[in-house]
């Protein structure tokens, strides 16, 4: 397996349309990155020009050290999974695996134990001899990613792959990429616009919105400390309720409600006293008891959590609480908020220590 | 699976690949046939024998392409009893040399036009002969190949049948 460098990518289209700005990010060895954000963003371009298949307008791409930027996609020893599986419905499962190792005229011997060994891996050695047709969306997406593997590129490059499936499928699925990606230890870049897929697969995230990279961490940072509104909003299910507040006296005021503020947060905020910033409150860190009165809307239970949506005053607000709750609408409750994030209101950038 | 060594391997292969040299034989030995009747009928033969073997020997180049099409397919998945079938219609059209061809070889035309002429001269009589020939050469090792293959084949499962049933019984 290998490293990749991706630097300073940029993808300008012929008509002047810029899809990706300054893309630059290092890939370490058996990493595992995952590109996400809403249509558009250029996630996928990226991976394309990754891949060769589209040109890189300005920046290099390294492999392993080596400048690939120009070189076409079959030099470029990197395997693609995409989203509608690219089987060939002509031909078994055991050929479709193997017809890249033909191709390369590779001993048909090697390419045996190859197919095998990745069928092994993938459980698909009872379905080798089956026509894609014959197979579930799950199966063939296996299949393609058997195909990936017997090549054993440099870097697997997944575009979406899991899109296809239906939620019990895609959850199975994403489990088996996983550990495909411990066995392989293989160095993988994956588009998603599935925050779940991003959270639960990635050793690290890049995070792209209109062709702007917005932050690049592990789960856990995108997570708990947003760089910007936009990967606020981004990550997290339900996303983020987001309050313009004014800094004021120690407390974070609003129209229709006002929080006290922590030592930590008044210092961190001491810079914006009198003025309005952008406070952001995980629906999970919205706590059950407090001075804040929010008006029920929808009561939707979920097993474990209870995801309550109502207003407080004008603003929409969204709360995830433990356990079962039965509130109907038009009733009152009280909460507080936990953990809270502060966005600067003009760059919207995250106001850090 | 671990193999021990080629052989093994290339056992194990059949398993999840058809036998494509067979049938491929077979497609080339229906095309040399096609070579064979298309030369046949576009010649005097045609007049000379318009009788009732002609319209036999239509339909059984007919009944041949479709049995040894049939024997494609078959063999291509192993089919024992479609490769003795590619064996057959290979000594079949070896007997047809002895047949038409000959016949017709250096026999006198009897068209009115072309008194001074051979209803079948050397050239035709060799292409046509040769034709049969390749055809058969290409059916018959088809159906060998197919042969061999197909037992092995068949031997290697039954072993790993037999691996398979040893194991159950060991648990």
């Amino acid at each position: 397996m290998s490293d990749l460098k991706l630097q300073h990518l940029e993808k300008i289209y012929d008509n002047k349309v810029q899809a990706v700005y300054d893309f630059d990010l290092d890939v370490r060895d058996g990493e595992l990155i995952v590109l996400v954000g809403p249509s558009g963003c250029g996630k996928s371009t990226t991976l394309r020009m990754v891949a060769g298949l589209e040109d890189i307008s300005k920046g290099k791409l390294l492999i392993d050290g080596k400048d690939v930027t120009q070189m076409p996609p079959k030099d470029r020893d990197i395997a693609m999974v995409f989203q509608n599986y690219a089987l060939y419905s002509h031909m078994t499962i055991y050929e479709n695996m193997a017809f890249s190792l033909m191709l390369r005229k590779e001993n048909k011997n090697e390419i045996h134990q190859k197919v095998l060994a990745a069928a092994e891996i993938l459980d698909l050695t009872a379905q080798l001899n089956k026509k894609p047709a014959q197979l579930s969306g799950g199966q063939r997406q296996r299949v393609a990613m058997g195909r990936a593997i017997v090549r054993k590129p440099k870097v697997f490059l997944f575009d979406e792959p899991l899109s296809n499936l239906d939620a019990k499928l895609r959850s199975a699925t994403r489990r088996e990429i996983l550990l495909l990606h411990k066995k392989l230890n293989a160095t993988m870049l994956y588009v998603t616009h599935d925050q779940t897929e991003a959270l639960t697969l990635a050793d690290r995230i890049v995070c792209m919105s209109m062709g702007h990279v917005q932050q690049i961490g592990t789960p856990l940072e995108l997570y708990d400390d947003p760089a910007n509104l936009f990967v606020a909003g981004f990550i997290g299910l339900p996303p983020m309720n987001l309050f313009d507040v004014e800094i004021r006296d120690g407390q974070a005021v609003c129209d229709d409600f006002a929080v006290d503020l922590s030592d930590e947060e008044r210092n961190r905020l001491a810079a914006y006293e009198g003025k309005t910033v952008t406070m952001g409150v995980r629906p999970e860190n919205v706590e059950e008891r407090g001075r804040i009165t929010v008006d029920v809307s929808t009561n939707e239970n979920l097993g474990l959590n209870t995801l309550v949506s109502g207003r407080i005053g004008s603003h929409k607000v969204t709360c995830k609480f433990r356990g079962w709750c039965n509130y109907k609408a038009g009733d009152a409750i009280s909460v507080s908020f936990g953990r809270k994030h502060f966005f600067d209101k003009e760059t919207t950038n995250a106001i850090r220590g | 699976m671990s193999f021990n060594n080629d052989k093994a391997i290339s056992k194990d292969r059949l398993r999840f690949t058809k036998n494509k040299l067979s049938a491929d034989l077979i497609l080339l030995a229906i095309a040399a046939n096609a070579l064979y009747f298309v030369s046949i009928y576009s010649s005097d033969v045609g007049s000379y024998y318009y009788r009732l073997f002609i319209g036999g020997s239509i339909v059984y180049n007919l009944v041949f392409m479709l049995v040894a099409f049939l024997s494609s397919e078959g063999i291509k998945n192993y089919k024992l009893s479609y490769a003795c079938t590619s064996v057959l219609l290979g000594i079949m059209q070896i007997c047809r040399i002895f047949y038409l061809p000959m016949k017709a070889h250096k026999a006198s035309n009897p068209v009115a036009e072309a008194k001074q002429s051979v209803v079948m001269a050397s050239g035709q009589f060799t292409y046509v002969t040769v034709c049969l020939l390749v055809s058969a050469a290409m059916l018959i090792c088809a159906g060998v190949i197919g042969v061999l293959k197909t037992t092995t084949l068949n031997g290697y499962l039954a072993e790993l049948e037999k691996q398979g049933q040893e194991g159950t019984d060991d648990e």
